[in-house]
């Protein structure tokens, strides 16, 4: 089989960003609850992560990519062997899996896909605000503090002056000359620029510790553990890990999905290892765009789906378990007939975890975040309310 | 107005005048496609496609074989390999020549047109296409295509190469065809991959807007199928792209409503149908709009575009002539927040900064060398910019929408590198006289600007706040 450096390549591209730094809000309530946001882009294949045991209807359409030694989860699912951190949080009851489920959307382009899981909408870039940054206005966090990557994704837009940094070894121009350029702006009514000289000026990052941290993955969930953690930090950080479109050479436990996984996989270790104990009061949620095909192609890679999975991490979740309203997959089964169906709308997830984080009633997130569309609340199942 | 010379181009350099007629000026850049004014070595695809090959060969074939239990000694030679085909050099080189055209040649407005319809046919990051060919295929099939009908470059764009290794056409295989045939017999199924032919629709010909559907998609698929490098044992997957009627679909397809016969012609054919459905030029005139002038381009901006392409039959100096002159039309309402690539170019030209080094400097590099540093410094910077032209994340290509650049850690960037590139300036570019010249020349509010960047006193300084500017950062 031909193997390709493409995913592997991707899969190491991953970025951070933190954001909602709110210190008035937070004096009122007891504890800082983070929520921890991981984009999967290229569509994930939730079978492939977290397969179903016993299926011959699975069995019989990808047999090169059915994995060897998958980890049983319960009596219906099992584990990518690879996703040993996973396992680890799993074990300790802070793992769990919503499976067959998806963002409402069908049509199986990335693009479209990746603006809509990150608006929260239905139509392609109709929605220029993330579903994430709305809950967090409405949460009354602000963005400004410290986020790592280049440039801010769309999931984290709608709140004022959010921030982001990617780590550099250069130095800034002189303070002086900064609070000019922001002058300048705020005199040319140029809002947005003079937000962003502002962040900049007042950026403690660049010459304490930032500059000589690495832009390695695990370092990056590394560092977001540790300001997670801080009671005056961030509560929110969102990573991207791409490589997951793999159309070829997808494979079976050392294929290319594998290493995207993995690297999802070591973001949950380096997070907990940063969080400390803070992972009891810290929710991880992933997300992506969509499924992949169950039948395998011929480059032995998939093609892009509809229904996908998401794994879920930390001390906010009610227990572990495979939450899932399973549709199967025999032909009549599935959607349009060749992807796994989803029958729990993945919004209702996040929309729940908001709740639960942010402790806003789940309706008003519903009706201010998501336009009131129909979505369950699902806390009391996934979630310690 | 004259935010129209770096909307359209880089601004003015030193050595140039203020042109008397500027939309005449930057017309008269879109006729012919001159050589390119970079005077080094300048490699052909298909040469530069043959150190790819040796390197995916030589990895996959030779080293992995011959070091699976020596991880250190694999290490080891894998690195020599990479430099023994110029893995570390070629894409420098290529830099060189692409912003050779921005601030050397006579036709900055071709060369700010190359880049668009570079990235609109993007060859994103995969394997290692940007650092042996993605170059090359702007220039060969992007670039040389600049006179000609905007079919003739989606043509070749398709199955060149870059794009049908890019987009995994080599594994669309039509499952009826001869290929799956032979596969199941094997107890193997090989069947269609939609990537390629998704991407002909949504991003490079009709976009979504025309209403297309999934099976549309997988109809254009089984065209598509069988269009592949020929396969050889040491050439891997390099070759040269042919049809191959074994991996073809059999029957009659029908993509948009229209029927396509089985066989080699009907690609060629289904892309003129796609150029020629409204909603191609439309989409394209929307993308030219964007690019030039705003985020949201309006109706009327586009009609002029539309219009010069149903006039000309897609014909490109038709159509860049109509977008430039609506960019001039809309130059005082309009500015636009510019990506990277294009700020520091604006930057370079302007203010003379020695962006690029020299060709003989570039062609003392010698293969299985490690490239010294300056002669990697463009690849570096681009990456610190935050846009490297040959490693978009995505087929899409990168964003030409402001938002998606407007960000601190952007504009630190170009805090930063400002700062930088005042100390490669030549020491008679380094005075007030030179400054107060430039700024006459490309700016609308001169002695405004003069005045804010007076407050400094150390022409460093003036440098970086005129090239961070509002004036300067939106064209």
């Amino acid at each position: 089989m031909k193997i390709s450096r493409r995913n592997f390549l991707k899969g190491s591209a991953t970025t951070l960003f933190l954001a909602g730094f709110n210190f008035p809000v937070l004096a009122n309530t007891d504890k800082k609850k983070n929520l921890v946001v991981i984009m999967l882009r290229g569509g994930m294949d939730g079978l492939c992560a977290v397969p179903i045991i016993g299926d011959k209807n699975f069995e019989k359409r990808r047999k090169d990519l059915i994995l060897d030694q998958t980890i049983k989860l319960d009596s219906d699912f099992a584990l990518h062997p690879k996703l040993k951190n996973f396992h680890n949080l799993w074990q300790k009851n802070l793992g769990a899996v919503v499976h067959a489920t998806n963002i409402p959307y069908t049509k199986r382009s990335h693009f479209d896909g990746q603006n809509l899981m990150e608006t929260g909408g239905h139509i392609p870039y109709a929605v220029k605000t993330g579903w994430l940054g709305r809950g967090m206005k409405l949460a009354e966090l602000k963005g400004d503090g410290l986020a790592l990557a280049l440039p801010m994704p769309l999931l984290l837009r709608g709140i004022p002056s959010n921030d982001n940094f990617y780590p550099s070894k250069k130095r800034l121009p002189r303070t002086e000359l900064l609070k000019l350029l922001k002058s300048i702006y705020a005199e040319k009514s140029e809002h947005e620029l003079a937000n962003m000289m502002e962040i900049i000026a007042n950026r403690s990052m660049m010459s304490s510790g930032g500059t000589s941290m690495s832009r390695k993955n695990s370092s990056l969930a590394l560092k977001a553990g540790l300001e997670l953690k801080k009671i005056n930090g961030p509560r929110v950080a969102v990573f991207e890990v791409d490589g997951f479109d793999t159309h070829a050479a997808q494979g079976g436990v050392n294929g290319s999905h594998s290493d995207s996984l993995i690297e999802m996989d070591s973001i949950f270790k380096s997070l907990e290892k940063g969080l400390g104990n803070e992972i009891e009061n810290t929710l991880v949620l992933t997300l992506t765009e969509f499924g992949r095909t169950i039948e395998q192609n011929g480059g032995r890679g998939t093609e892009h789906g509809y229904g996908s999975a998401i794994f879920m991490a930390g001390g906010l979740l009610k227990k572990t378990q495979v939450y899932t309203d399973w549709p199967g997959l025999k032909r009549k089964e599935l959607f349009e007939g060749r992807d796994l169906n989803s029958t729990i709308d993945a919004r209702s997830v996040y929309a729940s975890a908001m709740s639960t984080v942010f402790d806003i009633d789940f309706k008003r997130i519903n009706k201010e975040v998501f336009w009131g569309d129909k979505l369950v609340n699902l806390s009391d199942k996934l979630f310690k309310v | 107005m004259k935010n129209f010379y770096r909307k359209v181009a880089f601004g003015l350099g030193p050595n140039e005048k203020a042109p008397s007629d500027p939309l005449e000026w930057a017309k008269n850049q879109l006729n012919d496609i001159p050589e390119f004014s970079w005077k080094g070595k300048i490699l052909p695809e298909k040469e530069l496609r043959n150190y790819y090959r040796d390197y995916v060969y030589g990895d996959r074939k030779v080293l992995r074989k011959k070091f699976k239990n020596d991880k250190e000694g694999y290490k080891r030679e894998k690195n020599k390999l990479r430099h023994l085909t110029g893995q570390k050099f070629w894409w420098n080189l290529e830099l060189c020549i692409r912003y050779s055209e921005a601030l050397k040649s006579e036709t900055p407005v071709l060369a700010k047109l190359w880049y668009f319809w570079g990235n609109h046919f993007a060859i994103s990051e995969k394997d290692f296409l940007a650092q042996y060919t993605t170059g090359a295929y702007q220039r060969e099939i992007i670039r040389a295509n600049m006179n000609q009908n905007f079919e003739k470059m989606a043509q070749e764009a398709t199955i060149g190469w870059s794009m049908i290794h890019h987009l995994d056409n080599e594994q669309n295989i039509g499952p009826k065809s001869q290929e799956a045939k032979w596969a199941r017999e094997k107890g193997k199924t090989k069947g269609v991959n939609e990537n390629h032919a998704r991407e002909l629709l949504e991003l490079h010909t009709v976009s979504p807007d025309c209403g297309y559907t999934q099976e549309d998609v997988i109809q254009m698929a089984y065209i598509m199928s069988g269009w592949r490098p020929k396969w050889g044992k040491k050439r891997l997957e390099t070759g040269d792209v042919h049809f191959n009627p074994d991996a073809h679909e059999p029957g009659t397809k029908m993509v948009l409503g229209k029927k396509y016969k089985r066989g080699r012609k009907s690609l060629s054919v289904a892309i003129t149908d796609l150029v020629n459905n409204p909603s191609c030029r439309k989409f394209i005139a929307m993308k030219l709009c964007r690019y030039l002038i705003t985020d949201n381009p309006t109706e009327e901006m586009m009609e002029p575009i539309i219009k010069a392409w149903e006039k000309s039959d897609g014909f490109l100096p038709e159509v860049h002539k109509a977008a430039i002159e609506v960019a001039f039309n809309y130059s005082d309402k309009y500015n636009k927040f510019q990506n990277p690539e294009n700020w520091l170019l604006q930057m370079s030209k302007m203010a003379d900064v020695d962006l690029i080094p020299s060709p003989s400097f570039m062609d003392l590099y010698q293969l299985g060398n490690k490239p010294i540093k300056d002669q990697r410094a463009l690849e570096r910077l681009m990456d610190e910019l935050g846009q490297h032209p040959y490693l978009a994340k995505q087929p899409n290509g990168w964003s030409d929408i402001s938002e998606d650049w407007m960000s601190p850690e952007l504009l630190i960037r170009r805090l930063v590198y400002a700062r930088e590139a005042y100390y490669k300036k030549s020491g008679k570019s380094q005075t007030t006289e030179f400054y107060e010249e430039m700024i006459e020349k490309n700016y609308d509010n001169p002695s405004e600007i003069l005045q804010i960047i007076n407050q400094h006193k150390e022409l460093v300084h003036k440098h970086v706040i005129l090239f961070n500017l509002p004036e300067t950062l939106k064209s």
